[in-house]
């Protein structure tokens, strides 16, 4: 008797744990590959085949040699479907799906610390001319993951904004600070993060008002994309990426180094100056190589180069030891 | 029948891969995509061998057991062409880079003993060396204990600044291996000893 409800008690247990784990297989496939497969690598391609004929645009940036190496463009779907904007997510897929409700405007952007002329500012105020007629210019984007994109920046010299707030001698750093949104940033939300938020990044003044550093206001002739840090970020273009803040609220100048972000988490990892130097290997990835991922599958194997490449107009700024720079 | 309808489910998620790379559905940098799903895929099978024998005992299925070395084959096999990607793409198969990478990088290293823990339990997979080894046999095959929590230490030196998922997995490698652990301390000559 007893063995009778037995039996039928482990066939009952037989199909619960088959059906158990064929439906944890099949969640976690459907979990893990779902939102892939729906997103095809083509989709956006298409139209933008305008903007990539739009690097034309570029000789007028040519007097800092924008693209050393070829002026082939990382296509824009790569570039803004696979971002790191950690405010919404570690993946590369989450700055883009993850966005949606990340308000662009309005934006300010406060100026304080050691400066003459302190002040918040609109977005468009900076900009200072129709989002249209900003300088078009293509860098090589190079991300402390080893990998890296060719992509059009539209905006003007940081230096130009820099200039018009008037910073004090005294003035020996410029600090970036991130806006802090975590009811629009889900990243931000994130009880799986040991980030510290808001993100927070620093140049040099040197760094900061020279001639490469890019106040951004868009990409591709596209101003409304969220993944790529915009209404507004910075592009340094001889640095890891980390190093080009995002969604900048507030620039600041000061007389002592800054925190920045990613120092702060793992400072053995990330330098607070993190120039690109391909012999100085990172504690997880090799530098002396790149994966340049041009898009749609397109992924080539390249070296990697001193400050990316952009040494011969920034190497002056880094005397002595590299290692100091790191 | 059922032999080829357990490897066909094993064998699923590379196919699926396989052709979501062949359809450029993989994303923008379907090499990473392929280097994490393989590794992800490993983990979830090593989990699965060493849940096996709690789900035959449980659900008095011995059939489970048969199965085993099957799962662990394609564990194998999972955890060969992720290190195989690795090597071809983010290496671009530079084999000295291989070893000084190993030397360099506590995750890889890491990584890389798990691999040949498994490569020593795969060779000694057949029925030939089961019965060569005898009694050894199932001590050495509770090496799958170790290549799982050298997987889960792996998994965790991966870790940025996000721990959710590593910290999720390795708590359940960490869950069976401390159960393991328990069994064979409760087994083991000298408690019985106290015990008696």
């Amino acid at each position: 008797m007893a063995r009778v409800t037995d039996r039928s008690s482990y066939t009952r247990r037989r199909m619960l744990a088959g059906t158990l784990g064929l439906s944890l297989l099949g969640g976690f496939a459907a979990l893990r590959y779902g939102r892939r497969f729906t997103a095809r690598a083509g989709d956006a391609a298409s139209p933008d085949a305008d903007s990539l004929l739009s690097g034309g645009t570029a000789d007028k940036a040519d007097a800092v040699e924008t693209d050393p190496v070829s002026r082939r463009l990382t296509l824009k779907h790569a570039a803004t479907h696979y971002n790191n904007a950690y405010e919404f997510g570690w993946d590369k897929t989450d700055p883009v799906r993850r966005s949606g409700s990340f308000r662009l405007e309005p934006w300010a952007v406060t100026f304080d610390g050691l400066c003459r002329r302190p002040g918040t500012f609109d977005v468009d105020d900076l900009m200072g001319m129709p989002f249209s007629q900003l300088e078009e210019r293509v860098y090589d984007f190079r991300c402390v993951e080893a990998w890296s994109m060719v992509i059009p920046y539209n905006g003007r010299p940081l230096r130009e904004l820099i200039e018009a707030v008037e910073p004090m001698t005294s003035a020996r750093y410029v600090a970036f600070t991130s806006v802090l949104r975590p009811e629009e940033m889900p990243g931000q939300a994130s009880p799986f993060s040991s980030l510290d938020w808001p993100y927070v990044e620093a140049l040099t003044i040197e760094e900061a008002v020279h001639p490469l550093s890019f106040a951004t206001f868009g990409v591709y002739g596209d101003q409304n994309l969220p993944q790529n840090g915009m209404p507004f970020r910075i592009t340094v273009p001889w640095k890891y990426g980390f190093k080009s803040a995002k969604f900048i609220v507030r620039i600041t100048f000061t007389e002592e180094r800054p925190a920045a972000t990613w120092h702060l988490e793992a400072p053995g990892e990330y330098g607070w100056y993190s120039n690109v130097y391909p012999s100085i290997s990172h504690p997880r990835w090799s530098q002396a190589t790149e994966r340049r991922i041009w898009g749609e599958g397109d992924i080539e194997r390249i070296p990697s180069r001193p400050y990316n490449g952009y040494g011969d107009h920034v190497a002056h700024l880094y005397p002595g030891s590299k290692q100091q720079y790191r | 029948m059922k032999r080829a309808l357990i490897h066909a489910a094993l064998a699923s998620p590379a196919v699926l891969l396989a052709l979501a790379w062949q359809y450029g559905q993989l994303g923008v940098d379907p090499e990473k995509t392929l280097i994490w799903e393989t590794g992800i895929w490993t983990f979830n099978l090593l989990i699965l061998v060493v849940l096996m024998p709690r789900i035959a005992r449980w659900a008095d299925w011995p059939a489970v057991i048969g199965c085993r070395r099957a799962v662990g084959l394609w564990a194998f096999a999972y955890a060969t062409t992720h290190l195989g990607f690795f090597v071809i793409f983010l290496l671009g198969w530079d084999m000295a880079r291989l070893g000084s990478e190993i030397v360099d990088r506590p995750y890889i290293l890491v990584g890389f003993n798990a691999w040949l823990v498994l490569v020593l339990m795969a060779a000694t997979s057949t029925r030939g060396w089961v019965r060569r080894l005898g009694k050894r046999w199932k001590r050495l095959h509770g090496l799958i204990y170790a290549a799982l929590a050298l997987a889960a230490v792996h998994y965790l030196l991966m870790i940025r600044s996000d721990w959710g998922w590593p910290v999720a997995y390795a708590s359940i490698a960490l869950l069976l291996v401390g159960l393991r652990v328990l069994k064979r301390r409760r087994f083991s000559p000298a408690t019985a000893d106290r015990a008696a």
